[in-house]
């Protein structure tokens, strides 16, 4: 395999008594599906906050190809090409699926307080944004759906224009916290298809916090488990599968 | 009888500068969801800002060195206001230039402790900043204390006929309110607005879309204050006067209450509050010379309405009487759907052009094409 995307090295917080993450070392490979799994509270979030920017690392440090960027601001964080999704998905829920699609992409010109009232110095490039938004609806399945309220978009629906924004932004790598949450089986399975597929297609990197083992493991290459805000475990599916450490703590030993 | 030309004189300008704060407010609020409770503060500014300068410059230009609050100054100004017309004019831009460089400043600079907070705390910092200017103005000598200035030159004082004076603020106030509200149209239905409506919606995951919230709303604060600050000079100039107690919090919030009544989130909303309430203003206090006797002041029976006016609308209209509109930019031609607001805006800024070009011609002698 390449060089890692991304590479988190003894990153620890602190909530005051409570150890969210004890020297936590992770890579994730250029062009890979990369899980995350762990029991409730393991520091799985914890882990996404401090690589996107909500938290700075006690100590410890992350770097994205290369550059370090703990320390950085989210916003930053996504114009160097990071996308994330929320457990809960967090749309805006009173603007349409457009107005949420067009959001997405990073640097546009018309998003800036002196050019704004310029319309032809945006027009074009919001044209060429709106047919990208046009297509990815209808690889959807949900042409219609442009004109629709996001709070009114079905539990399906709000997953794909959730993920869509990873695309639309141009991220090199999107980081998933439960993508399959709350959706049917199998709309999780088309989704887990989708990402798989663009994966490929759009040389993209996902870093996927899942609850759903069964679903993840048919798609990832590779995977870590968190447990007490420790590293438990990490390898390929079927490895992690059979460590009994994994399974100690997903059951509760002793 | 009914005057309709000397109602027209006297309400408009009051209906103007409102409908400026309105739209301020509502892209505060209404697009940016920023709370803010001390939009009165940056309207003082503006206006004080316009009474100095203007009573500075003309006391100075014909060469009195009296302070400008003093009675003197009062005094002549009186005799000398109209006879410069270049100098009257020339400083009432400038007032409503400073005004804005000013008020901007100060909302820029208020927002600093406040911009990486939720939206009470923005709300109640400007407020408590907006009652202590007006504290800290009564006492402060420079611009009059608690009296503030009085006979601050018109900007037509020039012009003998006080009709058409009036008449003349009437077409300033009324080219400035159409000037803010296409500005903030424009501002609105551009990737800007969605930006803004993206905060509003949920800071968090705006942030986590690249946007950089604090600087947005710090620039919006800016550009919205500046404005306010505007509307705070033309009002100046329409009273000739400017006192600490005439920017006390029920200002703000007869504000809010047009933006709220109006709809928030619509630029066209804002104005029908500030029409609605600049005209129930006016009719209320008709009230008072027409019941003399009548057994409670007007001013509660106006407040009165105006909390019953709110209950009716957000029962039967919660989003306000006109609601929120989508933004409009052009991605919606590539989904079909024809963009009616925006494709008038376009086609009155070029009409506009057309006859601002020819009256450029005519002016300098040469045929429009």
């Amino acid at each position: 395999m390449t060089n890692p995307i991304l590479e988190v090295r003894n990153v620890s917080k602190r909530f005051g008594g409570v150890e969210a993450l004890r020297d936590v070392s992770l890579e994730v490979k250029r062009g890979s599906i990369t899980g995350l799994i762990g029991p409730n509270g393991s520091g799985k979030s914890t882990l996404f906050n401090v690589i996107t920017g909500f938290y700075k690392p006690d100590s410890g440090s992350v770097y994205f190809e290369g550059r370090r960027i703990d320390g950085l601001n989210p916003n930053e964080i996504y114009n160097i090409g990071i996308a994330r999704t929320f457990q809960i998905p967090r749309l805006f829920g009173s603007l349409t699926t457009l107005e949420n699609m067009m959001l997405s992409p990073r640097g546009q010109k018309g998003e800036s307080l002196l050019r704004a009232p310029l319309r032809k110095a945006w027009v074009n490039e919001e044209l060429q944004i709106a047919n990208e938004v046009k297509n990815l609806l209808k690889e959807f399945n949900m042409d219609g759906a442009y004109r629709m309220v996001a709070s009114s978009l079905s539990g399906g629906h709000v997953k794909m224009v959730e993920t869509s924004k990873g695309i639309l932004g141009r991220a090199k790598l999107i980081l998933l916290d439960e993508p399959t949450a709350g959706v049917h089986y199998a709309v999780g399975r088309s989704l887990f298809e989708y990402i798989s597929y663009l994966r490929k297609t759009a040389n993209l990197t996902f870093f996927i916090i899942e609850h759903r083992i069964d679903l993840l493991f048919d798609y990832v290459d590779y995977v870590y488990v968190l447990h007490m805000g420790r590293l438990l475990s990490q390898g390929t599916p079927e490895e992690v599968a059979s460590d009994p450490k994994v399974i100690e703590a997903y059951i509760g030993g002793a | 009888m009914f005057d309709i030309v000397s109602f027209l004189v006297s309400w408009f300008p009051i209906f103007s500068i409102y409908a400026i704060l309105a739209l301020c407010l509502n892209m505060e609020i209404g697009y940016t969801g920023m709370a803010n409770f001390g939009l009165v503060a940056f309207y003082a500014i503006g206006a004080f800002v316009a009474g100095y300068t203007s009573m500075t410059i003309f006391l100075s230009f014909y060469g009195y060195n009296y302070p400008i609050y003093s009675l003197d100054a009062i005094i002549t100004m009186g005799k000398i206001a109209g006879r410069t017309p270049w100098l009257n004019i020339s400083v009432f831009i400038l007032s409503l230039i400073l005004a804005f460089l000013v008020a901007g400043l100060a909302g820029y600079l208020v927002s600093f402790p406040t911009l990486r907070v939720g939206p009470a705390f923005l709300g109640i910092t400007i407020l408590s900043f907006g009652e202590m200017l007006r504290v800290f103005m009564k006492h402060f000598q420079p611009t009059g204390g608690s009296y503030g200035l009085l006979g601050i030159p018109h900007p037509f004082a020039w012009v003998s006929d006080p009709l058409i004076k009036n008449l003349l603020f009437v077409i300033v106030t009324l080219v400035i309110l159409i000037l803010v509200f296409i500005y903030f149209e424009l501002l609105a239905n551009s990737p800007y607005g969605r930006a803004l409506k993206s905060i509003r919606e949920d800071e968090i995951a705006s942030l986590c879309l690249g946007k950089p919230v604090p600087r947005i709303k710090a620039e919006l604060l800016f550009v919205a204050s500046g404005v306010s600050g505007i509307a705070g000079a033309l009002y100046v100039f329409y009273l000739g006067s400017v006192a600490p107690d005439m920017f006390v919090t029920a200002v703000t919030f007869e504000v809010w209450s047009m933006v709220i009544l109006g709809g928030r989130g619509n630029n066209m909303g804002a104005i029908l509050g500030a029409l609605i309430f600049s005209l129930l203003n006016r009719a209320t206090a008709i009230l008072n010379f027409i019941f003399l006797d009548l057994l409670i002041d007007p001013n509660y029976i106006r407040w009165m309405i105006t909390g019953i006016l709110i209950i009716i609308v957000l029962m039967y209209r919660p989003k306000g009487i006109l609601a929120e509109k989508t933004v409009k930019t052009d991605a919606w031609r590539i989904f079909g759907e024809a963009q009616r607001d925006w494709d008038r805006i376009t086609a009155m800024i070029q009409v506009a052009n057309r006859y601002l070009k020819r009256a450029f011609h005519w002016l300098i002698g040469r045929e429009t094409k």
